[in-house]
């Protein structure tokens, strides 16, 4: 029966026997205007899933879930904007503190989202059905053929398909690439012109090596920016947000923090005990707002931690003992063969370079303003500063988590994040001297780099490592 | 054309005039983009050498080990023909000043750097109609000033950079005349010849520079145009047209039509706007060079006044078709030209979008060729 095939899937991804009444209609609604068929959800449930994660740990389960509901909340935001909620959107990465203070102030009166993030990890990752969406703005504006990033292709097929509305305010955020903003210029001028968008850029105008975070120009700069950017949203929204509530999402996002580097000490552990993919989505509401709330995501979290604990303790793991490890600079599970072909062949890539904390990282801030705080705090994440500094970081972590190399690359949809990589590559090695390797491919978008293409590269990657490590 | 070959030959010999003037203690400048005030290096005692090459395949190439590969040729290609030994300038040159409005650029600063290259980079943040953003770029030249003093050892007076200026101005005046004198129908100089103008007045001293165009304005007054008067007029947009990447516009012109006009946001002086030689000289920099030129594809928001910019430039200088020149990977450009290609098709304007990656071999020319043709043919045939 055709029911069974959505029950099967939330059961599977961690919904309890009482949540059904309430979701399974919802999650039926999502499926059909994200153009899910029934074989398509059932292609996730007995197949993708279960594959490529650990879905024999509830905390999985229960991870998957978080990212369901949030993918349901985001069908159903037209329905919030005819009832007035306002709706606030951003892009990927930005500084989320400000996206959930707009929550904790006021919860029924604004929803925010990625939406391309959760769209792409969600349709891709899960259903291996992001081409369609693809395509879509593909047709219409965004060729194919110059390497533009999914994402925000995805952004705007999703608009273009009416799974999204037009946001009350998108503030988008242009610390990174310049894609990313350009691409909501580019929506509102060639399809949407409701689509309302704010800006907020940094110059990347550092010399190789600074210390970004111990600029105070910059970091004040940075602040001024983020306020500058903050006072607009709310003044479009009329939501006013005291600080305290930046503080107090501060607090919150350090004891997230806190819990994904005690999970990412477990995972570096040796049998490696969780693979690549599993882990890695628990890192996402450091860098993507849920509208949903990070509640649901933290359980889940403290739930695996707990059971991968149990693991470590067992000596139970997904490679033998003493197989070679290496520091990926960023595994997305929306291409999740990648790790599970590393996996396979013998080699774990448990963690991902960008979303693992350095030690200063996990330091309290040095400002007591939010806004100094949050801006240091970005100055002292690795991928937004100067592949000087990045390559530091990089060889920090690869010391604390004990990795025997490193693999850069999947990343060339992104002229910043991805475009240093080979310079890095070189950095790295030649502080740590340990093995470097570069993947060309996209870590989002698997049409054209494809499991039969990587597959060789990959399998040389781990014959060298186990070479090295016999 | 004799003054434009004097200044081709100027241009061709400047990396031994260079040396021999660092010989003399002068210090050499190489600068990146549109951003960077001439003015300003000039008004130090330096001498400007503006890093604009382009148009071979090779110098994008040599920078793969340690870029993406879907990076900008153009951006590639000013370190590129260093790595490749090509590069007589950037080894003598005493500072490099990148702008850094975008992550070409930006990637760009960070190998430089990491060649030990002698750099420092000019921010210029994209979301320009902030008052902040202004400021920090106001800042970012205080900090260029500064750092050109003490390089050179020459404090650089309000004297001093009016006299730089007026001397810059004076030289887009020049460059402003020649290109009116295209609205009229045949143009005397064509986009070929006028885009390498603008290329070598960026090798010239401005005191030499500003009699050979003020010679050459004379002359092209009284000239018979070089172009047929049924030669269809084409608006020439894009990014760049990098020193030495003359295939396109030769190729246009030689396929019967002409360059009548180009929107381009760099390789070109941008000479419609003058900087104030009043008040404060440095907040004149800045205003002109950041806030009252047509801003860039990159500038945010943009499109919409860089549409009406060329709508303008359309009906001033009565374009018949529009050439969008894009270099391969350049993804804001890539957005910019579906926006523009949807408003040429709602004005009913012939648009033709061409690609390149600087390879122009006879295997890549033959379809360029043939493309260029057909549109030249087709504008032709709606004008008749």
């Amino acid at each position: 029966m055709a029911q069974d095939v959505y029950e099967d899937f939330l059961r599977l991804t961690g919904f309890e026997e009482e949540e059904m009444p309430e979701y399974l209609p919802q999650w039926r609604k999502a499926s059909e205007k994200l153009g899910l068929t029934e074989d398509d959800i059932k292609f996730a449930t007995k197949e993708r899933l279960p594959t490529y994660f650990a879905v024999e740990l509830e905390g999985i389960r229960k991870l998957l879930g978080c990212f369901v509901k949030e993918t349901i909340d985001l069908t159903k935001a037209s329905e919030y904007k005819e009832r007035g909620v306002k709706i606030v959107y951003g892009i990927l990465p930005a500084i989320i503190h400000y996206y959930y203070a707009l929550k904790l102030t006021a919860p029924d009166k604004v929803f925010v989202s990625f939406p391309d993030i959760f769209l792409t990890m969600v349709m891709n990752g899960f259903f291996h059905k992001l081409a369609p969406y693809l395509e879509e703005a593909e047709k219409a504006g965004i060729p194919y053929g110059c390497r533009h990033c999914a994402l925000n292709k995805t952004r705007y097929a999703a608009r273009r398909l009416r799974i999204i509305p037009s946001p009350d305010i998108n503030w988008v955020w242009g610390f990174i690439c310049d894609e990313g903003p350009k691409t909501d210029e580019f929506i509102r001028i060639y399809h949407d012109p409701e689509w309302k968008t704010y800006i907020t850029r940094l110059p990347h105008d550092q010399p190789l090596y600074t210390v970004e975070d111990e600029v105070t120009d910059r970091v004040e700069y940075l602040a001024s920016q983020m306020r500058d950017g903050f006072e607009s949203v709310q003044k479009e929204i009329g939501i006013k947000v005291p600080e305290e509530k930046i503080k107090e999402v501060i607090g919150i996002w350090h004891r997230y923090a806190d819990k994904l580097a005690e999970l990412a000490l477990l995972m570096a552990a040796d049998p490696q005990p969780l693979g690549a993919v599993s882990g890695r989505l628990f890192w996402e509401p450091l860098f993507t707002p849920f509208n949903t709330g990070i509640e649901a995501m933290e359980k889940a979290l403290d739930i695996t931690i707990k059971e991968v604990k149990q693991r470590v303790a067992g000596k139970e793991g997904i490679l033998p003992e003493g197989a070679p490890k290496l520091l990926i600079y960023s595994i997305h599970p929306s291409v999740p063969w990648v790790a599970k072909i590393f996996e396979e062949n013998g080699v774990g890539i448990p963690l991902s370079e960008f979303f693992i904390l350095t030690k200063k990282q996990l330091m309290p801030p040095t400002f007591e303003n939010p806004y100094m705080a949050a801006a240091e705090g970005w100055l002292r994440t690795s991928a937004m500063v100067n592949p000087g500094y990045q390559a530091e970081q990089m060889c920090e972590k690869i010391e604390t988590h004990k990795f025997d190399g490193m693999v850069f690359g999947l990343m060339d949809f992104d002229r910043w994040l991805g475009s240093p990589h080979r310079l890095l590559a070189r950095m790295v090695e030649e502080k740590t001297k340990l093995p470097v390797f570069y993947i060309e491919g996209d870590n989002w978008d698997d049409r054209d780099y494809s499991q039969e293409a990587l597959r060789t590269r990959i399998e040389s990657i781990c014959e060298i490592m186990k070479m090295r490590k016999a | 054309m004799d003054t434009l070959e004097e200044l081709a030959q100027i241009a061709r010999t400047r990396p031994e005039k260079l040396k021999e003037r660092k010989g003399k203690g002068i210090k050499l400048i190489g600068y990146i983009g549109r951003f960077v005030p001439e003015e300003l290096i000039h008004a130090s005692g330096a001498l400007p050498y503006l890093m604009c090459r382009g148009g071979e395949p090779e110098p994008p190439d040599a920078v793969i080990p340690y870029m993406l590969r879907f990076m900008s040729p153009y951006d590639r290609a000013q370190i590129g023909y260093h790595l490749l030994g090509m590069d007589p300038v950037t080894p003598i040159l005493d500072l490099i000043v990148v702008q850094c409005s975008d992550c070409h650029e930006s990637r760009l600063a960070d190998l430089f750097e990491y060649f030990k290259l002698p750099t420092v980079r000019l921010g210029v943040p994209p979301d320009w109609e902030k008052s902040l953003s202004r400021e920090y770029y106001q800042k970012r030249l205080t900090w260029l000033r500064e750092k050109l003093e003490t390089l050179t050892g020459n404090k650089i007076s309000d004297e001093k950079l009016k006299q730089s200026t007026e001397s810059f101005n004076k030289i887009r005046d020049l460059l402003s005349k020649i290109n009116l004198l295209r609205k009229k129908p045949p143009p005397p100089i064509g986009g070929y010849d006028f885009i390498r103008l603008n290329h070598y007045s960026f090798y010239c001293d401005p005191e030499v520079l500003s009699g050979k165009l003020n010679d050459l304005y004379e002359r092209l007054q009284k000239d018979k145009s070089p172009f047929p008067g049924e030669a269809p007029r084409i608006l020439l947009a894009g990014h760049v047209v990098g020193v030495g990447d003359y295939v396109v516009p030769k190729l246009i012109e030689d396929s019967g039509g002409v360059i009548a006009a180009e929107f381009l946001d760099e390789g070109m002086r941008q000479c419609a706007w003058n900087v104030k030689t009043d008040g404060d000289l440095m907040a004149n920099l800045g205003e002109t060079y950041y806030s009252a030129r047509t801003p860039p594809s990159i500038f945010q928001p943009a499109w919409e006044e860089r549409i009406e910019s060329m709508k303008k430039l359309i009906k001033d200088f009565n374009i018949d078709g529009v050439i969008w020149y894009e270099l391969s990977f350049e993804e804001i450009y890539d957005l910019e030209c579906s926006i523009i290609s949807k408003v040429m098709d709602e004005m009913n304007m012939p648009f033709l979008k061409l690609e390149s990656s600087y390879e122009y071999s006879r295997e890549a020319v033959g379809p360029l060729t043939t493309r260029v043709e057909s549109f030249i043919e087709s504008v032709k045939q709606r004008r008749s």
